[in-house]
């Protein structure tokens, strides 16, 4: 095959689960895990949070994989093609939600990579580091965000330049030198906490709390981890599965992907747990601080009092940052390929795309970088631009999956209905349920390929247990906004409800208004192979204007 | 020479009071050749005031009508007309009424609207209803009053129980007055100076100066002192406590209901102006005149017997009304009856007797055939569980039977008690203001401490001396102790003035000086005891902890104290008191990059209990009374919390907050349990390691087998693909 105009795909099935693992494991899972942990009773979080992986993000992985699968689109073409042309704005709002992040994720991943400088050259374990001056006065030189921003972003596109072989090699080697960090730091972690005597970091972490197990706190806050740090429904899946062969078995990297994810969340909160709880008077007001506040502040502190001298400290300094920052560096390559493989299915050259790509994200991240430094009231600096930004964009992921949910449900829907005109079906509830609901199931996810068959479970969490949990996650975060801020409906209030609906209603509009343009244009799909990925079935199945890779669309001749 | 005048004026004395005037047109023209700039340093009245004011002209008359000017004494006949006139121009707030309708009483006896006529010129004490909307109420038939509201609380203004105390009715027709006046004529400028309101009655700003604007202090010297008692811009004088707020007394008339009966004693009063003295009364007996009331009093002493002598015999006819009163009547103090039965004269004085408190009872009240066995006095005398059924007598007079059943018959709520929470009588003379108890002397009420208070408040409105009623002479069953004794009403009798007949020329400015006693009773009404014992409160100086104070136990809920002073009202009743406290936990909204956010809880309210085994310091003080509740947070609990006060008083009529109003302390909770078990977190880490790496495992194992087998595949179709090649 070519290389210009052929199609492009991992070399084996250990590229596509490291990279769909470097999409999943972010900072969340080193932050945001740990702070989810202390704030929700230990232990007792680890099991709404468990129960969740499996409710949520996984039958939603599994989706992604069954639909980028037979469709081997980006986002916008998956959606074009499972959805019918109508529903083209739905990839394009995936993809612009992903790129949007990107746009100050890339900001996010910088302050990491300079937390790995300055441990590793030992800044931050000195005498009399006042860690909170330290990251003010980072956050607080426009020049320094910038650079390391920029850096990410470099770094970033070297990496998806050469397309599917080239971010799977990345990938192995960033997540096997995560995990090894991440061990490394859990070693010294646990060291550290057993040298007072107890592991109370850890028993803390594993011990539930019966009264809190029953809070309905906990188990929105179990559902949220679940939902905002494996990636689920956010497209990361659908991109990846364009370059998978045609014997993957979506169900199985699913269930991998997944469970790799949590793996990490587990040695990274036992870890900074450990840490913390080793050194902290008052452990849990540390870990449920905010987020930035624990990793820049509280655990260099924490870092610094490791054991072993001067080598000690600077072994886990700069290993968790190093750590931290390939967490981030995966996610930003796998958003950055989000947004560049929908530009390819649409006949761009995969170069000129990963440099408009790259260039929106760091000229689009700036303002998020230098914009907008306050201080909070106990005087530490934060970006309010970029906290605005993740604000806005963060609940829209949420929509991602709903998108994703609703293309099952219309495909069951529809497939039911020609049934039932041909004869196979039968018609009513009884036939719907036992001709449609697993229509999605039969036809694109059991197809022969997997090992692993899902079976009805999976269409009760994707027709009942999502569109619930979804309206619960919805309504219980809208709600608390609601309820907890001033002037909620307020436009011009950054944290208010106002300004989310306010863009989200300008994108989306946007985007449903240029619909008809987006679906006038040829789409390529990246067909290997030897792949049957038949579409016929399907409501883009006879779409003149949906080809494959290096085959003209029948307008342009 | 400026310096000399003001140095004089501080100690004033009558004679250089009298000589100011002629000194300061001696020394005015030295000054103004020495001093060219110098202005004298005070003015005169009229370029201060209007000339109405300046010349106490009042505003609802003509300067001519020199009875509605109080420059002349009202009579009964003038008195009841100028009452009638204004209850028919201000039909909305006042109401005539003469005696009570009747009925059946609160003793169960049948009544007539002539038990309460007088017994010789057969008058019932007119009176006035005064309130907002006063025909718009419930209407009690046995009082005939259309103005009861169950949420306005009464209060009953009473005049002349004693005939020759003239200034004594005289006040209680001003206040009629001034609320007929001010009802509704928000902003009136009652000293016409441009500006509004700037004096209220008492020493508002509390400088210790009555005349709060300064307009009487800006006079000069000469002009200070108006009435003439010796005091400069003391009470009564021009300028002092002159502009009170019309809309505060249109607020009182819509929240209060005023009993206003400035004639008790018509039949005396009569006899006293008619016959008795001589006019001007002022001359011929300034201080006597006729006190009692005009019961027929016989030889025998029987009641029933009616004396063969029509006409009133001074040497013997009356009773004292206000030693008639049921409340511990009949104690010799200050009171007599006759020797035995028969007899009129103090046999012990050898004169007139003026303070027969009545006849002794001769019924059987309660059917026991034992006479009397139970006397007034809020005891059960005789052990047989009732309290007070079988009495010793009072209340025999229409005029004393006239108040107990207004008191008792006005029961807006049905609860059995008294509406009148306030009650004032006006006597003259001696300028004091009494408090319960008269009929025993080195005794104090249970409200001692409260009586006094509200008595220095009228004290200082009015410059006169408070003091407790025996402690000017022991006096039983009079007015005030039956109010505060039967009724637990706050009463108190003001002895106003210096004489009986004061002279025409001081009934204006006497009646002024006690105008403002009139209101503050009104306004007090509500909840006397309660609005003492705040204003005796160091409630300034009431704290709530701080959160550095708060001690976090290690386990268990958390107390939350407020020390307060021991005189509070406070009100354990969780809707009024409580700490209002909320849980402040990490948001789930809180953002991966910005500072911490928190999610609240609502508030909950938890009671207060008082810890009676500590004291709290409060102020200087080190006996403040300590309000503890104790808030049940769990010791898992972290976050903040934040908790704030409302303290309500005892009526629930007032409401502090703490530590401000809007706003709340915070506290950092901090994880109080123990971090875990080492075999349960084993137990939960082999759960979730089974589940997460365990799955993790078995996936990565199939996935590998699964290449495996490929590469076996490919292996066979490669070896196949060899061998048909070969």
């Amino acid at each position: 095959m070519s290389k210009e105009g052929g199609s492009d795909q991992f070399s084996g099935r250990m590229g596509l689960i490291f990279a769909s693992i470097g999409a999943a494991i972010g900072t969340g899972n080193i932050w945001r895990f740990p702070r989810m942990v202390g704030a929700n009773g230990g232990g007792t979080f680890l099991i709404p949070w468990l129960f969740f992986l499996f409710a949520w993000s996984i039958p939603l992985v599994i989706a992604e994989y069954a639909m980028g699968k037979r469709s081997r689109t980006g986002t916008i073409g998956t959606f074009r093609i499972f959805a019918g042309k109508k529903f083209a704005w739905m990839g394009l709002w995936t993809a612009w939600i992903s790129t949007a992040i990107g746009f100050y994720y890339a900001v996010v991943s910088g302050w990491t990579i300079k937390y790995f400088q300055l441990g590793i050259t030992g800044a931050l374990n000195g005498e009399g580091v006042d860690t909170t001056e330290v990251w003010n006065a980072f956050l607080q030189s426009s020049g320094q965000v910038i650079f390391f921003q920029f850096l990410v972003i470099v770094l970033t596109l070297a990496a998806i330049l050469k397309g599917a072989k080239a971010i799977e090699k990345v990938n192995i080697y960033l997540m096997v030198s995560l995990f090894a960090l991440l061990f490394l730091t859990l070693f010294l972690s646990l060291w550290m906490d057993l040298s007072d005597g107890t592991l109370d970091g850890a028993l803390f972490m594993f011990t539930v709390d019966f009264d809190m197990l029953f809070e309905p706190e906990v188990w929105i806050n179990g559902l949220s981890q679940s939902a905002w740090s494996c990636s689920a429904g956010m497209g990361m899946c659908i991109t990846y599965a364009v370059y998978m062969s045609k014997d993957e078995d979506t169900v199985l990297n699913a269930f991998t992907m997944g469970l790799a994810n949590n793996s990490i969340s587990i040695i990274a909160g036992l870890a900074v747990l450990s840490a913390i709880f080793a050194v902290s008077d008052d452990p849990l007001a540390t870990v449920t601080g905010g987020s930035s506040a624990i990793t820049f502040l509280a655990l260099p502190e924490v870092f610094a009092q490791a054991p072993g001298g001067n080598i000690g400290p600077l072994f886990m300094m700069a290993g968790f940052f190093l750590a931290l920052s390939f967490a981030a560096m995966t996610s930003m390559i796998s958003t950055v390929e989000l947004c560049v493989r929908n530009f390819v299915d649409h006949g761009y050259d995969r170069k000129t795309s990963v440099f408009i790509t790259g260039a929106a994200i760091f000229f689009f991240g700036i303002p998020s970088a230098v914009m907008w430094i306050k201080l909070d009231s106990a005087g530490v600096a934060f970006p309010e631009f970029l906290e605005v930004q993740d604000h806005i964009w963060g609940y829209g992921l949420m929509f991602s999956g709903l998108f994703i949910a609703y293309t099952i449900w219309q495909y069951g829907y529809k497939k039911w209905q020609a049934d039932v005109e041909q004869g196979l079906a039968e018609p009513g509830f009884k036939g719907y349920l036992t001709t449609g609901v697993p229509a999605f199931r039969n036809d694109f996810i059991n197809t022969g390929d997997n090992d692993m068959y899902v079976n009805r479970i999976w269409d009760i969490l994707i027709y009942i247990a999502f569109p619930v949990l979804f309206i619960i996650l919805m309504a219980s975060y809208f709600g608390d906004m609601i309820a907890n801020t001033d002037d909620v409906w307020n436009p011009s209030n950054p944290h208010g409800l106002g300004i989310i609906l306010m863009f989200w209603g300008v994108v989306g509009g946007l985007f449903i208004a240029l619909n008809k343009l987006l679906v006038s244009r040829p789409l390529y799909r990246n067909v290997p192979e030897g792949a049957e990925c038949d579409i016929s079935m399907l409501p883009g199945g006879d779409d003149q204007m949906i080809v494959l890779v290096g085959e003209s669309a029948p307008d342009l001749q | 020479m400026s310096s000399k005048v003001v140095a004089i004026s501080t100690r004033p004395s009558f004679g250089f009071i009298i000589a100011l005037p002629l000194l300061l047109s001696l020394l005015a023209p030295i000054a103004n050749a020495s001093v060219a700039q110098e202005e004298p340093t005070g003015m005169a009245p009229e370029d201060v005031w209007s000339y109405d004011y300046a010349n106490m002209i009042f505003p609802w008359a003509d300067e001519g009508e020199r009875i509605l000017q109080f420059k002349e004494y009202h009579t009964y006949e003038t008195m009841k007309l100028r009452m009638m006139r204004l209850a028919e121009d201000n039909p909305n707030i006042f109401e005539f009424h003469e005696g009570l309708l009747g009925g059946t009483n609160a003793r169960g006896e049948v009544v007539g609207a002539d038990a309460y006529e007088g017994w010789y010129y057969g008058h019932s004490s007119p009176w006035l209803k005064i309130t907002g909307n006063v025909k718009g109420g419930d209407y009690n038939p046995f009082v005939g009053d259309k103005g009861n509201y169950e949420d306005r609380h009464d209060v009953m203004i009473v005049g002349n129980h004693h005939a020759r105390e003239w200034m004594s009715y005289q006040t209680p027709i001003l206040v009629m007055e001034v609320i007929a006046f001010s009802y509704g004529n928000i902003g009136y400028d009652n000293d016409g100076d441009g500006q509004v309101d700037e004096d209220p009655w008492g020493d508002a700003d509390g400088d210790g100066v009555l005349d709060d604007d300064g307009d009487c202090l800006a006079l000069d010297a000469s002009f200070q002192d108006s009435n003439g008692d010796g005091t400069p811009c003391g009470a009564g004088d021009l300028g002092v406590d002159e502009d009170y707020s019309e809309q505060w007394i249109t607020d009182l008339v819509n929240r209060r209901e005023i009993y206003l009966i400035p004639m008790l004693n018509v039949d005396g009063n009569i006899y006293d102006r008619e016959e008795y003295c001589a006019a001007p009364a002022w001359e011929s007996c300034p201080t006597s005149g006729w006190r009692k009331n005009l019961r027929d009093n016989t030889v025998t002493g029987v009641t029933p017997m009616p004396d063969l002598d029509e006409e009133v015999d001074p040497s013997c006819d009356g009773v004292d009304l206000n030693r008639n009163y049921q409340f511990e009547w009949g104690a010799p103090l200050g009171a007599t009856g006759p020797l035995f039965p028969g007899m009129c004269y103090n046999p012990m004085g050898g004169g007139n007797n003026d303070v027969y408190n009545g006849p002794v009872d001769t019924v059987d009240q309660d059917g026991d055939f034992r006479l009397n066995e139970d006397h007034v006095d809020g005891k059960d005398d005789d052990g047989d569980g009732l309290t007070d059924e079988d009495w010793l007598g009072g209340n025999s007079e229409p005029e004393t039977k006239f108040i107990q059943d207004m008191t008792e018959m006005n029961d807006d709520n049905a609860d059995g008690a008294s509406e009148f929470k306030a009650t004032l009588t006006f006597h003259s003379f001696s300028e004091l203001v009494l408090y319960p108890w008269g009929h025993c002397t080195n005794c104090e009420s249970p409200d001692h401490q409260q009586l006094i208070y509200h008595g220095d408040q009228m004290a200082e409105m009015t410059q006169y001396t408070n003091m407790q009623s025996s402690d000017l002479y022991p006096t039983s069953g009079d007015f005030c102790d039956w109010h505060y004794g039967v009724h637990g009403s706050y009463c108190y009798t003001m002895e106003i003035g210096t004489a009986f007949h004061q002279h025409e020329d001081d009934v204006d400015h006497i009646a002024v000086r006690n105008l403002g006693v009139a209101f503050y009773m009104t306004e007090v009404a509500d909840n006397p005891r309660e609005r003492a014992d705040l204003a005796m409160s160091d409630i300034t100086n009431q704290s709530l902890q701080t959160p550095d104070e708060v001690n976090i136990p290690d386990e268990g809920n958390i107390p939350i104290d407020m020390c307060i002073d021991k005189n509070f009202p406070y009100s354990l009743d969780v809707s009024d008191s409580h700490v209002m406290w909320r849980t402040v936990k990490p948001s789930r909204m809180q953002s991966d990059y910005g500072p911490r956010e928190w999610s609240t809880t609502g508030w909950t309210n938890t009671l207060f209990e008082v810890v009676d085994s500590e004291n709290c310091v409060i102020g200087e003080s080190k006996n403040g009374t300590i309000l503890r509740a104790s808030l049940d947070i769990s010791e898992t609990t972290t976050g903040e919390l934040h908790y704030k006060v409302m303290l309500g008083t005892l009526s629930g009529g007032d409401l502090y907050e703490y530590p401000a109003q809007g706003s709340y302390y915070t506290l950092d909770l901090s994880y109080r349990e123990a971090y875990g078990s080492v075999l349960g977190s084993l137990f939960l880490f082999a759960i979730v390691a089974g589940f997460v790496w365990g799955g993790l495992a078995v996936c990565l194992r199939m996935m590998l087998s699964d290449d495996e087998e490929f590469i076996d595949l490919a292996d066979a179709v490669l070896e196949e693909e060899m061998k048909t090649e070969d």
